[in-house]
């Protein structure tokens, strides 16, 4: 499997303020991944300096196997709140991108212009929140890159903006681009991602691919006890005890066949956020009532 | 890339553009006007340095109180102010409103470094002011090159950087100094009032330090005539005595008259007592006498108007030198220093 962006001890500090500490990941290439974690985690400036926007304090970064440079053919970036020229046309928006990209795909731009209904010579500052990011997408895809990076796209958008910009990302993945997009949201990355990265305070909490995400994850319901004696192979995510009862979040790659726990299924959302909380103080609630 | 900087530069340009070619109509539409008055006047093909000044005299009062005044002030102010009007409309926004507005994320996410987008826009931008700059000034010294013979006023300060090659230099250093404070600045309204600042600093400065030490001035020595009128401040109790003689006409710029002594460095006294100054008896009579036996000389230093063209391509050269060097230092700063 080649890596589409691996990171070894990654740093960015602004002045004394550290945006990205000690970083370490492996973004696979060849899938639509989503890259998510609470406000702060740093997932902005992970793909800012992915992209060649910002240059490392300390640590390494390659994206598709080289150093990133802004201004690379091979990558594509929608940066957060989807900036474009509001004094510009949509029109010129392309024209634009035809002229600042040799492998411009102009038929890819227009039919995507005329797919999601945008007036060519509409002003690109009077397009709604879901416009403009349909503009911005469309523009970055045009350039055919081999990796788009996408911080945030939908995060100021209405629900049915945000499922049209989906629909037309999955309709992008289908064409095989690799895609890294950053949410604090799983709602958004459910539809579309199949590799999902949970990133907490710059470390990575789980990576994997939804499918086995979601196979080797459960929750489990039982009386109370020390998570400690689960056996081997089995990690505990996230916990919380009453008086009588226990609820783990588990990953396991064997099931759990102890018939004094009751076994659920999790769906994505349940496992992100027990990563994000179970990073938040892991196994301090049950210390406190020992 | 050669689209996108004229699409984003085209209001400005085009505004700009604009109000010069105002000038350049007011130019064309008094250009007989100065012609004709300079024939009528007998000033052009006068012969002699007498009748000419005297031609001169009645061709300048001729133009007094027709169209082709305001265009000459015109002229003046536009060429003065027009740096500062490219530092602050053309150049401050250039990167700053980018970075403000956040645009700047798109467009470096083009097949584009970030190097070669500022190097095409500062050579755009920086082509556009020199050439819009360098044909007002050719123009304008065109049409007043008989009232700049007839005043003799083209290296005066005021005159000096509306005439020749200066102007070039100076609005596309004012251009490069916009993009660079907007780059360092990172806000649009700071940018363009630090380009204001600067530019007007620059262009008090060139006068009052840099352009007397572009060229050696001439002086000239001649020998104080103690009757002649002066100025004169006695200090009671230095006895230093120091004289303002009244400065005389010279066909330059004027940049100081002084007293020097026979052996060449500035009179500055200790006068004697008894003869200069309120306590001398017969200060009228003996006061002369006294400065009459010290042999001094009234130093005037110039700068001829004959060194118009070598100070204005010295000036235009080390404009266009600073120019250039915070253009390295900008696609430097872009390129290594914006992240």
């Amino acid at each position: 499997m080649t890596s589409a962006l691996t990171a070894t001890g990654l740093t960015k500090k602004y002045g004394r303020r550290t945006a990205l500490a000690d970083c370490t990941l492996d973004i696979p290439a060849g899938h639509v991944v989503g890259l998510v974690g609470p406000n702060g985690a740093g997932k902005s400036t992970l793909l800012l300096l992915a992209c060649g926007l910002l240059d490392p304090t300390a640590g390494r970064i390659d994206v598709l196997g080289e150093r990133p440079v802004s201004g690379s053919p091979r990558v594509g970036f929608v940066a957060q709140d989807t900036p474009v020229y509001a004094g510009l046309t949509v029109a010129e928006h392309l024209r634009m991108g035809a002229h600042l990209n040799p492998s411009w795909d102009s038929q890819l731009a227009e039919e995507r212009i005329a797919q999601v209904g945008l007036d060519p010579a509409q002003k690109a500052g009077k397009l709604s929140g879901g416009q403009r990011a349909q503009l911005a997408l469309t523009v970055a895809a045009a350039k055919r890159p081999e990796l788009l990076l996408l911080d945030e796209p939908v995060a100021a958008l209405d629900p049915l903006a945000r499922r049209t910009f989906l629909q037309g990302l999955m309709e992008l993945a289908a064409t095989g681009m690799s895609i890294v997009m950053s949410s604090h949201l799983v709602a958004d990355l459910e539809r579309v991602c199949d590799h999902l990265i949970v990133l907490v305070a710059s470390k990575v909490r789980v990576a994997g691919d939804v499918d086995d995400l979601l196979a080797s994850h459960h929750r489990l319901a039982g009386p109370r006890r020390d998570p400690a004696d689960l056996g081997a192979g089995r990690t505990v995510v996230e916990e919380s005890h009453t008086g009588k009862q226990s609820t783990l979040v588990v990953r396991s790659t064997a099931p759990i066949d102890d018939p004094s726990w009751q076994v659920d299924r999790l769906d994505l959302e349940d496992i992100v956020l027990a990563y994000m909380s179970g990073a938040a103080g892991s196994g301090r609630v049950l210390e406190g009532q020992r | 890339m050669i689209w996108l900087t004229w699409r984003q530069f085209r209001t400005p340009v085009l505004a700009t553009g604009g109000l010069l070619l105002v000038l350049l109509a007011g130019m064309a539409l008094t250009w007989t006007q100065v012609t004709d008055a300079a024939l009528n006047a007998g000033f052009t093909g006068c012969q002699g340095a007498d009748a000419c000044a005297s031609a001169a005299d009645t061709f300048l009062s001729a133009l007094r109180y027709g169209q082709a005044k305001p265009v000459y002030y015109g002229g003046l102010a536009t060429l003065v102010v027009l740096p500062a009007v490219v530092g602050i409309f053309w150049g401050a926004p250039l990167v700053a409103r980018e970075l403000e507005t956040g645009t700047y994320r798109m467009v470096f996410s083009q097949s584009i470094g970030r190097g070669r987008w500022l190097l095409v826009k500062l050579l755009g931008g920086g082509l556009a002011a020199a050439l819009g700059a360098g044909l007002v000034s050719l123009a304008l010294g065109r049409w007043a090159h008989l009232i700049d013979a007839a005043n003799g006023e083209r290296i005066l300060p005021t005159t000096f950087p509306a005439r020749g090659v200066v102007p070039i230099g100076y609005a596309a250093l004012a251009f490069v100094l916009g993009v660079t404070a907007g780059l360092l600045l990172r806000r649009t309204l700071t940018a363009m009032a630090v380009t204001l600042v600067v530019i007007t600093g620059l262009q008090l400065a060139a006068p009052l330090l840099v352009r007397p030490l572009l060229v050696t001035p001439t002086s000239t020595l001649t020998a104080l005539d103690p009757k002649a009128r002066m100025g004169m401040s006695y200090s009671m109790e230095t006895k230093e005595l120091r004289l303002e003689p009244m400065p005389e006409e010279r066909d330059g710029w004027l940049l100081s008259t002084t007293v020097v002594t026979p052996a060449g460095t500035e009179f500055v006294g200790p006068a004697d007592s008894t003869k200069c100054g309120p306590e001398a008896p017969n200060e009228r009579l003996t006061c002369p006498e006294w400065l009459a036996a010290q042999h001094l000389s009234t130093k005037v230093t110039y700068i001829p108007d004959a060194k118009f063209w070598v100070l204005q391509w010295r000036e235009f050269g080390l404009l266009v030198v600073l120019a250039m060097a915070l253009s390295i230092f900008s696609v430097w700063w872009i390129r290594r220093r914006l992240a």
